[in-house]
């Protein structure tokens, strides 16, 4: 390969070209208001196709409603593996899901 | 938790609540997560009911997404500590993409240096043909590569690949290239004895060029997206060729869909490459060697190796690559208690209803014949190797084609001689 090298006094120098690559910026988005406490709300559980989700989900859950019991809980088990759920069949139910939900829970239990 | 964030400020949500993990992962016991949860329940109350701060309503950007083209001057050795501790490389030393360097380098497409071939995750970084080339000379490939590495590039960012899972799971899927066509010869990819040993320019340096392009361009950083539990050599170069001259069937890339004097890349993501003493000459030897070696911890897409000598003892007995496939997935079997998923990952990966009842029950290790690939190669022996990925559904074998340069024949012979020619001794 022609590396075109310059020869300096400190010896061979090469200046080279970035292998790093451009991004388009993504539209950032902030996250959703909070309610001020979980009294009386409905939690949504975000169930991914990690074993440990559904146990970290189903902990959570137990203990959440152990503290507040006027909580509820609803799940939702995503349709794809790693993939987006509004990218899937799944979208217009999950669009409804997170409707009827005050916040969600996901656990990621890689 | 850093690869929670980056997936999250990659999707544009940079500053999405996340828990700290006090769970270890995926392998936790069940009584580790719930003291796990019980630890951070007060976290996740407050992350949930917490009001949101001015920046978490309105997330800023932060950092440039567009790097100088001209990066650095200096000496070899200068270069590559600057390039090492920014994290463009592999560990191994590079070669200086110098303007001149990649210059020649992009005598081997006739597409502009500005097009953008792909989009690589994570990081959605722009796989222009120049990014291309740039890491092609790093890596040490020819020009005679760039097709190539621009079908490889095509490939990895086929959804049906999914490199969103493959480059950053816990499992260490490293890419595996397979080179059909007239292109094998006239780049010297080895096709036979020890084609996935080091020594050949080929398969190292186009597997090693891609490596550079999935962690530079997609921005998978180790440990940081790229969460491999053990990592994989397989990573620095994974790159064979198929014996298509000493194979009695039809190519891997025909079976994809080209025609024969096509010439193409296929790449699926495995995790595990073992080699076997066939258990018999003949074919039921041959093809036992293959049912009895299955991974039941795997179960995915899985090429099977076989050298030009079994190919042939198969065929003289009427075994199509079809009907191995299809021999395989049907008595590729095991009780169903030695399957991963009869332990209660079935579901957690998409494999709802494949258990069987009965531990004792027979069950498939690979889930359909379409999960299988043949391929000829490798020299004489009596070894045959298996390549074994995932099963999750929906991804597949990707195939891609190559689109040669106007200047092909010309770059070619220009090229053509640089081969290993061993001392006699």
């Amino acid at each position: 390969m022609n590396t075109s090298a310059q020869v300096s006094q400190r010896g061979t120098e090469y200046e080279v070209l970035s292998p790093w690559a451009d991004v388009d910026p993504v539209p950032l988005r902030g996250i959703t208001p909070r309610p001020e406490d979980l009294a009386g709300r409905k939690i949504g559980l975000f169930l991914n196709h990690k074993r440990a989700g559904y146990l970290s989900l189903s902990a959570f859950e137990r203990e959440l409603l152990e503290r507040i019991p006027s909580a509820t809980t609803s799940w939702y088990e995503c349709t794809g593996h790693n993939i987006p759920e509004m990218l899937t069949e799944g979208k217009a139910k999950f669009e409804a899901w997170v409707g009827s939900v005050d916040a969600v829970v996901l656990a990621v239990a890689d | 938790m850093t690869d929670g964030r980056s997936a999250a400020s990659n999707k544009g949500m940079p500053l999405v609540r996340i828990v700290a993990e006090t769970i270890p992962c995926e392998c936790s016991l069940k009584e580790d997560v719930d003291a796990g949860i019980h630890l951070a329940m007060g976290q996740i109350i407050e992350a949930l009911t917490k009001p949101l701060s001015a920046e978490e309503q309105s997330p800023k950007r932060k950092g440039k997404e567009k790097p100088s083209r001209i990066v650095f001057k200096g000496q070899l050795e200068e270069l590559n500590r600057f390039f090492y501790k920014r994290g463009w490389g592999d560990g191994l030393p590079v070669l200086p993409p110098t303007e001149a360097a990649v210059r020649e380098m992009l005598a081997g497409t006739d597409l502009e240096p500005a097009h953008v071939v792909g989009e690589i995750v994570p990081r959605h970084g722009k796989a222009t043909v120049e990014k291309i080339a740039v890491n092609a000379v790093m890596a040490g490939a020819l020009p005679t590569h760039m097709p190539i590495l621009i079908a490889c590039v095509e490939a990895v960012t086929d959804p049906l690949v999914d490199l969103g899972t493959f480059g950053t799971s816990t499992g260490s899927w490293a890419p595996f290239w397979i080179i059909n066509g007239p292109v094998r010869h006239e780049v010297h990819v080895n096709c036979g004895s020890g084609a996935m040993s080091p020594g050949d320019i080929a398969n190292a340096a186009i597997g090693r060029a891609m490596g550079l392009i999935i962690k530079n361009i997609g921005g998978g950083r180790k440990a940081v997206e790229d969460m491999g539990v053990f990592g994989n050599p397989g990573k620095y170069s994974s790159v064979i060729g198929e014996n298509e001259e000493d194979s009695p069937w039809e190519p891997l890339h025909v079976e994809q869909g080209l025609a024969k004097g096509d010439s193409a890349v296929t790449l699926f993501f495995p995790n595990s490459y073992s080699q076997l003493w066939q258990y018999g000459s003949d074919d039921m030897g041959i093809l036992s060697t293959l049912i009895y070696n299955l991974l039941p911890g795997r179960g995915g897409l899985s090429c099977l190796l076989l050298t030009p000598p079994q190919a042939k003892t198969l065929a003289k007995k009427g075994w199509t690559k079809q009907m191995i496939q299809k021999y395989v997935f049907e008595f590729g079997r095991i009780p169903a208690y030695r399957h991963r998923f009869f332990y209660g990952v079935a579901q957690a990966h998409g494999h709802v209803g494949t258990v069987p009842p009965n531990g004792m029950d027979p069950m498939a290790i690979v889930p359909s014949p379409d999960h299988i690939r043949i391929l000829v190669t490798g020299g004489p022996g009596a070894f045959v190797a298996l390549v074994c990925g995932a099963g999750l559904p929906g991804r597949q074998f990707v195939t891609k084609k190559l689109r040669l340069p106007s200047n092909w024949a010309k770059l070619v012979a220009k090229y053509k001689n640089l081969v290993p020619v061993y001392e006699k001794y």
